[in-house]
Formats: structure tokens, C-alpha cells, sequence
């Protein structure tokens, strides 16, 4: 007998895409029915989704759901199959958080556009094709899904054209290192398919464990890999993020940082531990941590550099994504609680960041942190929640994002201390400065754009209207929310997702009758939430002084070379050092509010003007990058795992 | 010869990377995608090839008689005819881009195609 909540998943997945239809057929012209459409389809599948938690996460179901009740036959999957497992179910409502959020902002925000029947027809498919990602249990939907996902995405960074030339650019480069990232994930799909004549995940990862890894499998495993990182924008594929991220409207890069990044994570997840279940192999924990690790640092520095209020959190997105990732990859259960965790906090403060960037735009008509200043005084309430997102996105407690982190730090350093690999102690490192990065950047975003001087042309500002408030009080309660109260959210909505990404037999299972995963070899796992040395004081005494060390060492060091104060050497161009430092020209500095840590930036130039060039903006490089990155993935795949 | 499909594919394949990493013009990294799609489409067309399979359409009189034979894997070609067609709506957007791109930045060169770096 089949409950009724098992047609949920299904029903919102498919209600989101009816919907968007039926916006283009009736909404074209009307916005009351067009963003009732919108609204009515958008909370459905949220409710829906949220639903699910009592089944899924509270008494521990799987939900199986076969298309057309085409169940296997004769232990072979013939249909297209749903399953929701706590993993599933973790980054559904993640999706349906954002999803629901956006769209409440963007009543008002977007009211000043034309042709908004597109708009809302786009961000449902966008919805929908994210659900439906998380929710499937077969490979070859998952591309479509992804594929839906990213056209629809592409769409909507083009979509204020009009005002914003570069959105085309933005949008051009994400539509084609998309779409290698969608035709690198079809090229694993089909040699999936090659190796194990089906297209079932469940049915595939069981397979996988009977008959081993082939060289076939091996490639399809670096192949989906990397299209997955490709679509979660992981360095060395990060480039068409930013430019993305940047251009498109706030409401759509809360729906890209809040679930479109997500969407690859949970692929890559998925991948690695209940497809291939590599997890237990230190290479591949070893690659997903430096590709983190790579990551984070990269994004910060990045942000560092930037001028406009968008593009900085772009970087941030991808830098965050980086911690994601690293403490996933570290393959243990703290990690994996860590990791999720962080995932969840991102959606939260980042979704918030990106709604008071587009409350900001709203108001003054600019992301440029150069021409804004002093809107503490006229948008106090999105100046509040810019604090609690900023204030999370730096893990300062008792926001989320302290939480999160904290368990990151002991997650790497555990690891660190079990597997004795002195990598682990530098990715812990890294984990800590990039976190001081982050809160430098927000330091330096909070005083260019929300204190110091007003500009005579923000004199005019007005806080925008509640419509839009609303969803950012509700992200900044939850922020808090999750910071102060991270041990029953731990237990009660990570907790199973963290469970089901370590026991893929459950999985198998119910999709394929129960007593397929024992005779194809997949064990039952037992784990254990222990958080062995990291508790112990006398490790983190350990770390710090070696972390003291470290920084007066180079400090020491370089102290000869640079002088106490770096006075401007003959031959400066920078006039900004010049009459910092001279005087002469200027009574007053020329250092803007966007230029917070430029002597920072000075001191380290070398890396700053190498990493800035080598985000050139040429489409052909980034596809270079791209393709680099494969090669190394499919290298280290042949090498480390046959 | 099925070897021959492989490797063409995965030739192919290489060949798409290559015009989207070294080509200027918008045009050609767009047809670059395009070669890129239509290897991994004969690459999956190929998997399912059996050499002398007939089409996998039965009736019921066959299957009394006893006329089943080897048969073509069905699902390879249901899954190439979808990404066809994905793969042509994404020409179609990446070309759409490239004309509005034009208008707007009245070139369609990836040197110049670039106001958002570093």
C-alpha cells in the first residue's frame, strides 16, 4: 500500500514545472496571476518537501517511487525511479528554503522590469530542475535535470540585458563551461551505462561493488566528477561564477549560491559516497580536500581584490563551497557533519547576503562599492541583516556559521592527527586563514558600503519596502536560529543525511528489494559520531602555537627586506601610495572605502596581480582551466585508484 | 568495426575541447560545443551496437515461434535522441548570446568579449 505522502516528491517537482507553463500561457500579461502562479507552486513545493521530514528524517523511511510503477523486474531497474533518503531529502530543503525565500523577494524587486512572465516561467523550471536533481534515482535524469538547471540558469543571468550589457557576457561563458560540465557528466553517464547496463543508482552502486572497477568505470567515475565540480564551481572551474553571480539579479544569485552550487555538491556526494564509494580510499578523500582547500583560498583572495558589492560575494561563495567540500572530503563522519552543516549555514547567510545586495540596488541603483557609503542611517534594516549575515559568513559566534566551522576545524585536524599526513595540518591552517580572511573582506564591505560618508547622490535613499524585508528577517532568525541551537539541528536534520550518505545498503535496498546490497557485496555500515582527539585542548594549545609560529616567523623574516613602514620606492605609479604617503598632492587620502586593505594588497602584489590575470575574462581560457582541471581529475584518478 | 566508433568519438570529443580552448571568435567556441555534443552522441549510440542485432520490436507471433534474436540495446538511442535535443537548444541559446552579444558589444571576439575579469 502506497501512503499518499510518497506522490509528494513527484507532485512537487512536477507542479513547479506545470507551473512555469502555465505562467508563459496565462501570466504574460497579468502579474496578479502570474506571481500568484508563482507564489502558489512555490510554497505547494516547500510544503511538500518540508512534509517529508516526518517520514524521511524522524522515522527513518526511504521513499521509493517507481515512474509509471515500472518496479525492477527479475532484480533489474527498468524505470525511472525517485528516491528520497535522508541526503535527498537534506538538499531538498535546502532548495525549497531558497527557492521559497527568492521568490517573495522578488515581488518587488524585480517590478521594475519588463517581460516578467519569463522571468517567473525561468525561476520555477530553475526550482524544479534543482528538486528534481536531489529527489532522482537514476544517472540519465540527473543529467537532464542538470541540464534543465543550467539552461534556465544561463537565462536568468542574461535576463536584465537591457541596463546590464555584461549579464550577456556573464551568461555566455556560464552557457558554455556549462555545457562542458553537462556533456562530461553524459560522457560519465554513458560509460556508466557500458559497464553496468543500467541507469539505476542504486542498482548501479551495488553493481559497481560486485564486479569492481574496471578502467571503464574509473573513467566515467573522473568524467562525472568533474562535470559534477564543474556545476558546484569548485577551482579550477569557478571562472563563470563570479562573472554570473555578479550580473545576474540578486534574487537569482540567492537561487545560484543558495541551490544551484548545492545541486553539484549533492551530485559529488552522491557520487563519491553511495555511487563509487570511494570514500574510504585516502587518495580521493586526499583530492576532494585539496580541491577544497584550493578552493577556499582562492575565492577569498579573490573577494579581497574586488570592487563591487556582488562580484565580492560571489567569491565568497565559492570560497565557502571550498569548506563545503574539504570537510566532505575528508571521508569521516565528523566531516560529513561539519561539511552538511556548513552547507545548510551557506544557503542561510549567503541567500541573506545576496537579498541585502539586491535590497541595496534596489535603493541606490549600484553594486559598486566606490560609490556607495553611509546607508546605515537610511536602510537600517538591511544594514541588521547585512551584520548577522556578515557576522555568520565569518563565524563569529553565536551565529550559524561559528558552529559550522568549528566543527570543519576539528573535522580537519582530526584527520590530521589520525592519518599523520602533514597535508591535512596545512588544509587545517588554510581552513583558519581564509575564515580571517573573510571576516577582513566583510570588514571592509560593512565600512565602504553601510558606514562612513554618504555621497551626495545617496541622499535620497529610502529602505525598501517589507515584501522584501520579510525574507530577510526570516534567513537572519534562521542564521540564529542554527547558531544557537546547532545540537538539535545537528541531530535532528543532519544527523539522518549524514547517516544515509554512510550506509548506501539502506539505499540499495529499498530501491531494489530488500537482500540486493548482501549479495552484491555492499555491508551495512556501522559509524560512530565520536569526536575522538579533536575535544582534546591540549591539540588545539599544539595548533595555535604552531600557528603563532608560522606567522612570526614570516614576519621576522621578511622584517629586513620590507622596513616597518613601506615607504613608497622611486619609480611608484600607484598615486594612491604616493599621496598616502607624501602628502604633497592631497590634504586627504585617496584610499576609498573598497580599498580598505590596499597596503595589505601591496605587501602582496606578486600573488595578487598573478591570480587577477589569470582571471582574464577570455572565454577560451576558462575553458583551458577547465579542461586542465579534467586532465588532472582523470590523472589522478588512474593513478591513485586502479 | 565498433573500435573505429570509439575512438572517432573520443577524437571528437578532443577535437570540441580544442576549438573552445584556442578559438577567438564566439561562433566557433559555439561550434566547438556543438562537436564536443555529437561525439559523446556517437559514443553512446556506439555502446549499444550489436554487431548484426536487429530492432528490438517483437510481436507476439515471433516470440511463439521461437524467431527472437539478438536485438540492438534500445536504450542508448533513446537516451542519444534526448541529449540531441538538448544538445541543439543549447546551439540555439549559445547562438541567440552571441547575436545579442554582437549588437551590444559590436564584436564577436573572446579578446574583447571581457568587462568582467580579475
Amino acid at each position: 500500500m502506497i501512503q499518499f505522502y510518497e506522490h509528494f516528491p513527484v507532485i512537487s517537482v512536477m507542479g513547479l514545472f506545470l507551473a512555469a507553463f502555465l505562467v508563459e500561457i496565462f501570466g504574460n500579461k497579468n502579474k496578479t496571476i502570474r506571481y500568484g502562479i508563482s507564489l502558489i507552486a512555490c510554497l505547494a513545493a516547500a510544503a511538500m518537501t518540508l512534509y517529508l521530514i516526518i517520514p524521511v528524517f524522524r522515522d527513518g523511511k526511504i521513499i521509493s517511487y517507481w515512474m509509471g510503477g515500472w518496479a525492477p523486474e527479475g532484480g533489474y531497474a527498468f524505470g525511472i525511479g525517485y528516491e528520497i533518503d535522508g541526503l535527498g531529502l537534506f538538499f531538498g530543503i535546502l532548495t525549497s528554503i531558497t527557492f521559497l525565500m527568492s521568490v517573495i523577494f522578488s515581488k518587488r524587486y524585480m517590478e521594475r522590469d519588463a517581460h516578467l512572465g519569463h522571468y517567473y516561467t525561468l525561476f520555477l523550471m530553475l526550482a524544479g530542475s534543482v528538486l528534481g536533481l536531489v529527489f532522482t534515482g537514476d544517472v540519465f535524469n540527473l543529467f537532464i535535470m542538470i541540464e534543465i538547471m543550467t539552461f534556465a540558469a544561463v537565462a536568468l543571468t542574461a535576463f536584465r540585458h537591457g541596463k546590464h550589457p555584461e549579464a550577456l557576457e556573464g551568461a555566455f561563458k556560464y552557457l558554455v563551461l556549462g555545457s562542458i560540465g553537462s556533456s562530461l557528466t553524459l560522457l560519465g553517464v554513458a560509460l556508466l551505462y557500458l559497464s553496468t547496463h543500467t541507469l539505476n543508482m542504486a542498482q548501479i552502486s551495488a553493481l559497481l561493488s560486485s564486479q569492481g572497477f574496471k578502467p571503464t568505470t574509473l573513467f566515467a567515475f573522473a568524467m562525472m566528477l568533474s562535470g559534477l565540480a564543474v556545476k558546484s564551481f569548485v577551482v579550477p572551474f569557478h571562472t563563470p561564477a563570479a562573472d554570473a553571480y555578479a550580473t545576474a539579479p540578486a534574487s537569482v544569485s540567492t537561487l545560484f549560491s543558495g541551490m544551484v552550487n548545492k545541486a553539484g555538491i549533492y551530485g559529488m556526494i552522491r557520487l563519491t559516497y553511495i555511487l563509487f564509494r570511494v570514500m574510504d580510499r585516502e587518495s580521493v578523500m586526499l583530492l576532494l580536500a585539496l580541491i577544497g582547500a584550493l578552493t577556499m583560498f582562492v575565492g577569498v583572495t579573490m573577494a579581497l581584490a574586488q570592487h563591487d558589492f556582488k562580484r565580492l560575494l560571489a567569491f565568497h561563495s565559492i570560497s565557502q563551497i571550498g569548506y563545503v567540500l574539504m570537510s566532505v572530503g575528508l571521508g569521516s563522519v565528523l566531516g560529513l557533519y561539519g561539511g552538511l552543516f556548513h552547507a545548510l549555514n551557506h544557503t542561510l547567510f549567503k541567500g541573506l547576503l545576496f537579498l541585502t545586495a539586491g535590497a541595496v540596488y534596489y535603493a541606490t541603483g549600484t553594486t559598486n562599492l566606490d560609490k556607495l557609503g553611509g546607508l546605515a542611517k537610511r536602510m537600517p534594516a538591511t544594514t541588521a541583516c547585512f551584520l548577522v549575515g556578515a557576522f555568520a559568513i565569518s563565524g563569529i559566534p553565536p551565529f550559524n556559521g561559528f558552529a559550522s566551522k568549528w566543527l570543519i576545524y576539528q573535522a580537519a585536524y582530526e584527520k590530521a592527527v589520525q592519518s599523520g599526513n602533514f597535508v591535512y595540518v596545512i588544509i587545517t591552517i588554510t581552513a583558519l586563514l581564509v575564515s580571517v580572511m573573510t571576516l577582513a573582506s566583510f570588514i571592509k564591505v560593512t565600512s565602504a558600503a553601510f558606514l562612513g560618508q554618504q555621497p551626495a547622490s545617496l541622499k535620497e535613499v529610502k529602505e525598501v519596502p517589507f515584501s522584501m524585508q520579510l525574507p530577510m528577517f526570516i534567513m537572519s532568525a534562521l542564521c540564529l536560529i542554527c547558531g544557537l541551537l546547532y545540537r538539535p539541528v545537528l541531530t535532528y536534520l543532519v544527523g539522518p543525511a549524514v547517516s544515509a550518505a554512510m550506509d548506501p545498503s539502506a539505499y540499495i535496498d529499498t530501491m531494489m528489494g530488500s537482500g540486493y546490497a548482501i549479495t552484491h557485496g555492499v555491508l551495512p555500515s556501522s559509524m560512530g559520531f565520536a569526536m575522538i582527539s579533536a575535544w582534546d585542548p591540549r591539540f588545539w594549545l599544539l595548533l595555535f602555537i604552531i600557528v603563532t609560529c608560522a606567522v612570526t616567523l614570516v614576519a621576522v623574516s621578511d622584517a629586513r627586506t620590507r622596513g616597518p613602514v613601506s615607504l613608497p620606492q622611486p619609480g611608484e605609479t600607484d598615486a594612491k601610495h604616493a599621496t598616502f604617503f607624501g602628502g604633497e598632492k592631497s590634504t586627504h587620502s585617496h584610499v576609498s572605502g573598497s580599498d580598505l586593505f590596499w597596503g595589505f594588497k601591496k605587501d602582496l602584489k606578486g600573488y595578487f596581480h598573478v591570480i587577477g590575470d589569470l582571471h582574464s575574462g577570455r572565454t577560451n581560457d576558462y575553458a583551458l582551466w577547465v579542461v586542465l582541471g579534467v586532465t588532472v581529475i582523470m590523472l589522478f584518478t588512474f593513478i591513485f585508484l586502479s | 568495426m565498433i573500435l573505429v566508433n570509439y575512438i572517432v568519438s573520443i577524437c571528437l570529443i578532443a577535437l570540441g575541447l580544442y576549438v573552445m580552448c584556442s578559438k577567438r571568435e564566439l561562433i566557433k567556441i559555439v561550434i566547438g560545443m556543438g562537436i564536443m555534443d555529437y561525439g559523446i552522441n556517437m559514443l553512446i549510440v556506439s555502446i549499444g551496437f550489436h554487431e548484426n542485432g536487429t530492432a528490438p520490436i517483437y510481436t507476439l507471433a515471433d516470440i511463439i515461434n521461437g524467431n527472437l534474436s539478438f536485438f540492438v540495446d534500445p536504450i542508448p538511442q533513446a537516451l542519444t535522441l534526448t541529449s540531441i535535443v538538448i544538445g541543439a537548444c543549447v546551439d540555439a541559446m549559445a547562438l541567440s548570446l552571441v547575436i545579442m552579444i554582437k549588437r551590444r558589444y559590436k564584436t564577436t571576439d573572446a579578446d574583447e568579449v571581457r568587462r568582467l575579469k580579475g
